[in-house]
């Protein structure tokens, strides 16, 4: 009977300080965020065209601006982004340099600072600088475009793998240019890095400038 | 006896939490060395193979011996293997016959039916369809698979052979024309995968249509997840010897 009472009296929980679930708390946490950091990290970037593993230089070319010439190696330590035009082009171009505006101005004003948009006439015949520099800035004040001889479009086109074509017309009546609409991305060393096809959207354009930007 | 007692309740409380630490860093240890050791296996057993990307292939515009025209864009989305030669070439027997052996081998070549054009481009800014028809028609060359054909602007022959495809040419004083021996490989994107230069053990035959093969199985799975394999295996230059 007298060790019943002594038996059933309730034993305190043991004091837990808080501190102590901190300090088993805190390392998961850190242990946890390590781990995300480097999942994403290793995590290999999603590109959204094909990417040249090797390094292949992109051949530089000087052709002029209704602000004067313009040379590929003028933006050496910049992303290029080089798209092969006309601006009487009635729908892949300018939607392909929306895209391309979008996407640059999802990037911070660094990034902005450090990708160029250069985009080359295949119809030199109506495109003058001027015309085209006009053109271009109506989508960002910072795109340039560039025009040259018949040879001179041809030499660049040809070995940036850009085929084109004047399609039926004159001068005078109009005619629309078959040419290929991939946008060429030059990394800040100057090497051809990757080929987007036309149709990708400007977020993913801009996540793959900043990846190539880092 | 004191002491002992005094220092028992600590001596019970550290070894828990120690141990506790020990098997996070036990866990972490094994975590990181199957990482590592998975990448390290990966790139030593190299148990998925591919084709470097090596640079874009040239853009243009060509007339084949039928006088239609052949351009770049046509040529998308199918692997393509480019050989140079042209009509009164006396010394391009063996590159005609390497794409022969391939004409012939693609029969039995596991490439998964994705199609394979072989294209032959003309060298000589004299030839005219219809002595690339003769030269075709001499060798053997089968239409559906295999097309001769010139630069369409001549302007451009030195830029889309020697600048986009990197094959050395060059017109003799005596009108001849040196030719270096070069087949070249393209993907459906217009990427250039291999180049075919110099001479090794392994013939050229039978390097092409193993490494067809190995596009062709690229293509096929490298979806979905499977593509991040690839695109591993790209990135840690897993390439097919």
């Amino acid at each position: 009977m007298t060790d019943t009472p002594i038996a059933e009296e309730p034993t305190p929980p043991p004091s837990r300080s808080p501190w102590r679930y901190a300090l088993v708390a805190l390392p998961l946490v850190i242990a946890g965020l390590v781990f995300w950091w480097g999942y994403n990290r290793a995590q290999p970037h999603q590109f959204s065209g094909a990417v040249i593993q090797g390094v292949s230089a992109a051949p530089d070319f000087t052709l002029s601006s209704d602000r004067g010439p313009v040379s590929l190696s003028d933006y050496e330590g910049k992303v290029v982004l080089l798209y092969f035009g006309y601006t009487f082009c009635p729908d892949v171009c300018p939607t392909t340099l929306f895209d391309v505006a979008g996407a640059v101005e999802d990037l911070s004003d660094d990034e902005a600072e450090d990708v160029q948009l250069v985009f080359v006439t295949i119809d030199p015949a109506r495109d003058t600088a001027e015309r085209l520099g006009q053109y271009v800035r109506h989508f960002d004040g910072r795109f340039v475009g560039v025009t040259g001889t018949e040879e001179e479009i041809g030499s660049v086109a040809t070995l940036y793998g850009i085929y084109y074509r004047a399609g039926e017309g004159t001068e005078a009546t109009g005619y629309l240019m078959e040419h290929t609409a991939t946008l060429l991305v030059v990394d800040r060393n100057g090497n051809l890095k990757l080929v987007i096809p036309f149709g990708v959207q400007s977020d993913a354009m801009a996540s793959d400038i900043r990846y190539m930007l880092r | 006896m004191v002491d002992t007692a005094a220092a028992a309740p600590s001596t019970t409380e550290e070894p828990r939490l120690s141990k506790r630490g020990k098997r996070w860093l036990i866990a972490a240890a094994v975590s990181a060395s199957l990482v590592v050791g998975s990448v390290f296996a990966f790139v030593t057993f190299q148990p998925i193979q591919v084709l470097p990307r090596v640079r874009l292939a040239p853009g243009f515009s060509l007339i084949d011996s039928y006088s239609q025209i052949v351009t770049s864009e046509d040529l998308r989305g199918q692997f393509v293997l480019y050989s140079f030669s042209y009509s009164s070439c006396e010394t391009c027997d063996s590159i005609d016959e390497t794409m022969l052996e391939i004409q012939e081998g693609l029969e039995s070549a596991d490439i998964r039916g994705l199609p394979v054009r072989l294209v032959t481009i003309s060298v000589d800014a004299e030839d005219t369809p219809a002595t690339l028809a003769a030269y075709a028609d001499s060798i053997g060359a089968d239409p559906d698979i295999w097309t001769f054909a010139s630069v369409e602007d001549d302007r451009f022959l030195g830029d889309v052979v020697a600048g986009g495809f990197n094959t050395y040419f060059a017109q003799e004083d005596d009108g001849s024309i040196r030719l270096d021996r070069t087949f070249v490989l393209v993907d459906g994107a217009g990427i250039i995968r291999n180049e075919y230069k110099y001479q090794t053990q392994t013939s050229d035959t039978e390097r092409i249509l193993r490494h067809l093969g190995v596009l062709a199985e690229e293509v096929e799975n490298s979806t979905g997840a499977a593509s991040l394999a690839y695109e591993a295996a790209h990135l840690f230059l897993c390439y097919a010897p």
